[in-house]
């Protein structure tokens, strides 16, 4: 099984990569004839991604999300799913470059820390955590891609402004649908990140007897989800839109990665799995 | 294989003559039924097809007699149109064979067309086609060409980008405003202007399914007129203000020498939108819009040089597509010509007569030995005059069936069977 499970773990950047050029060739016009028959490739990505996970999860008896390589991998998985998921439902190729570049990296890191170390914490078997942090991950991944479309967004906004109709121009969708989708991820992220985040209080609380309200990497998601959650209210009540919001929307994902990094690795924590 | 195909053309297009001469040329559908249907019964030629547009009027003619009828065609137009246009040598081109079918394939992918790769003569050709199968002037060989031309085209059209990009300054407004917003059902529009640039550019808009368009003018009685038109809404000039309320494209084109719109009004104006996007075509010389106003958040203001300068790198875009384009359409003709090696209906009677010949040679040479040789030649009359009848009723088959495509194919299909003839040519 280890074997089996390294060899794909190995091969899933190069397919990541794989898929990435794809689109970068249908992002340049390189590719011309059936720029509509991405999707199987991705499936057949997420499937192999998947089964990697699975034997992963049942030979080590943990979830998935445990060390650095299954938790950038899970990332990259998720993102993968979701945006399989954006693109059946709006037919539209052209963010893939950018958003598959972006579980090409994840999946890239994951790899530099590829280990076969069966789970010991009691807490990471339990499968009520699994779903906490499963939940989690997706709600990181959403509010992962409304960076991604705000990013898009002010690429676009700024093609139009200075009359720049390049490659970008013409690939990059209409400014009100990179809106709608930033704003639209923002609010599933919040969903999905609060859903895990009480999920996760509550577990604790029944499994410890505490919330661990001093637990730094605890503190910190409650911090990113009141931010997003009252960043997008004000954003409401003001009416802020358009260049705005996706300033916004970026600038608050610079901030939850740079803490993030910071917490993860120079900060104690009972959430410090590896 | 042998490069031959009864097949010829002359036309005249937009590289040859002016639009005068290319107007008193043209067929209307009825004159094309009427001509077609003559040409048949009169000049001994299997198909024709009219391809008739303001661009060209072309005739294709195809059957072994083709040479000698496209001269005498070219006469009865002239008679018939009462010109001396498509006998004269300076404004017509003749092709014939395979150069024929290359100018074909070209003209179908848009890519003889004034506006190069523009797609509407494939739809006209389309339509030559129908109406000259309609009334039986299509045969195998035009059957062919047109159906092998549709693949090139589409080929053409979905492995290059000839047809990609907005080429008209109108069209480029449509295509960025399709940058900014995704979708235009609840958009509005405001013309500021109501003369025939704006006008054709609110029919473009109107087109790609915006609802609402105001009409803004000097004169209102002509902004209500337009108004009436676009089952829109007409505002004097003084009432520009109210008419920008909530409004998502504006298009200008008035003849005034001010700028008509400033900062100083367009600002609270996308205050009050809160910055939503709002695209501005300023389409007047000298310019009606201030271009101060595209300092302002979520404004997006192209005039006619931004506008002309998307339609020219379009334009330069499209002709970096023509090599690519011409290798389409050259793979194109050589499937063709294959096509017509195995299945023109001279090369299937051909190769029947020739299995028949055989067949007939070995019984003759069986017979040699027993019969004097006296009567042979008697023998060798008799059994080739059989051959001929035999023949002569497999190609009224042929013929027959020539006018649909599939007959004829189910037809040569089953003469090979039957015969063991080879599919391949030889």
């Amino acid at each position: 099984m280890k074997t089996i499970s390294y060899t794909i773990s190995y091969l899933l950047p190069l397919f990541y990569l794989a898929v990435v050029i794809l689109y970068y060739r249908i992002f340049t016009g390189t590719i011309r004839t059936h720029p509509n028959k991405t999707t199987p490739f991705l499936v057949g990505l997420l499937i192999i991604h998947i089964l990697e996970l699975a034997i992963r999860t049942f030979s080590l008896s943990t979830m998935p999300l445990s060390s650095i390589h299954d938790s950038f991998s899970f990332l990259a998985l998720s993102i993968l799913f979701v945006y399989i998921i954006i693109e059946l439902s709006l037919n539209n190729r052209a963010s893939g470059l950018f958003i598959l570049s972006f579980a090409f990296i994840l999946e890239v890191i994951s790899t530099f820390y590829l280990t076969w170390e069966k789970e010991t914490s009691e807490l990471l078997t339990n499968p009520y955590f699994a779903i906490h942090a499963s939940m989690s991950v997706m709600g990181y991944t959403a509010l992962s891609l409304s960076a991604i479309y705000a990013l898009m967004y002010i690429i676009q906004n700024r093609n139009l402004k200075k009359k720049k109709m390049g490659l970008l121009y013409s690939q990059l969708p209409a400014l009100s649908y990179l809106e709608k989708m930033s704003i639209r991820s923002v609010v599933i992220g919040i969903i999905l990140l609060g859903l895990g985040i009480m999920h996760g209080h509550i577990q604790s609380n029944r499994v410890f007897g505490t919330y661990f309200p001093m637990d730094p990497k605890v503190l910190l998601s409650d911090a990113i989800w009141l931010f997003y959650f009252f960043g997008y209210l004000l954003s409401r009540i003001m009416k802020w839109r358009g260049r705005w919001m996706a300033n916004l929307a970026l600038s608050g994902f610079f901030v939850l990665l740079i803490v993030s990094g910071l917490v993860m690795f120079f900060m104690e924590s009972f959430h410090r799995f590896f | 294989m042998t490069d031959y195909i009864p097949l010829g053309y002359f036309g005249i297009s937009h590289k040859t003559a002016s639009v005068e001469i290319r107007d008193q040329a043209a067929l209307s559908p009825d004159e094309q039924r009427f001509a077609l249907s003559q040409w048949i019964k009169t000049f001994g030629i299997d198909g024709a097809l009219i391809v008739s547009t303001c661009n060209r009027t072309e005739i294709y003619v195809s059957g072994e007699n083709y040479a000698v009828a496209l001269p005498e065609i070219r006469q009865w137009l002239n008679d018939y149109k009462q010109c001396s246009y498509f006998t004269d040598e300076q404004i017509t081109t003749t092709q014939s064979g395979y150069t024929a079918v290359n100018h074909f394939f070209n003209v179908i992918s848009g890519m003889d067309s004034q506006i190069l790769g523009e797609p509407q003569i494939t739809g006209q050709i389309k339509e030559a086609y129908n109406l000259a199968r309609d009334i039986g002037a299509a045969d195998t060989q035009i059957n062919k060409l047109y159906d092998f031309g549709m693949r090139a085209q589409k080929m053409v059209r979905t492995h290059t980008f000839l047809s990609e990009g907005a080429v008209s300054v109108s069209f480029a407004g449509v295509e960025l405003a399709r940058k900014i917003f995704n979708k235009f059902e609840n958009k509005s529009v405001l013309l500021i202007g109501a003369g025939e640039t704006a006008e054709l550019a609110a029919i473009h808009f109107k087109d790609k399914g915006i609802p609402n368009i105001r009409i803004v003018n000097r004169t209102e009685s002509r902004a209500k007129a337009l108004a009436e038109k676009f089952d829109g809404k007409a505002y004097p000039l003084s009432g520009l203000n109210e008419a920008l309320d909530d409004v998502d494209i504006v298009i200008s084109a008035t003849s005034s020498k001010e700028y008509i719109l400033t900062t100083e009004i367009l600002n609270p104006v996308c205050k009050k939108r809160n910055y939503e996007p709002i695209f501005i075509i300023d389409l007047a010389m000298p310019r009606d819009i201030d271009p101060e106003v595209e300092n302002i958040d979520g404004v997006f203001l192209y005039n006619l040089d931004n506008l002309n300068g998307i339609v020219q790198a379009n334009l330069e875009k499209r002709k970096k597509e023509i090599p690519k384009a011409q290798e389409i359409i050259d793979e194109s003709i050589a499937e063709f010509k294959k096509w017509m090696m195995s299945h023109s209906m001279a090369s299937v009677i051909g190769r029947i007569k020739k299995h028949f010949d055989s067949i007939r040679q070995k019984e003759l040479d069986r017979l040699r030995n027993k019969l004097p040789n006296n009567g042979m030649e008697e023998i060798e009359y008799l059994t080739q005059s059989i051959m001929n009848k035999v023949m002569h009723q497999h190609i009224k088959m042929l013929k027959k069936s020539s006018s649909d495509l599939e007959k004829y194919q189910e037809q040569v299909e089953l003469f090979f069977e039957l015969y063991e003839v080879d599919g391949e040519a030889d």
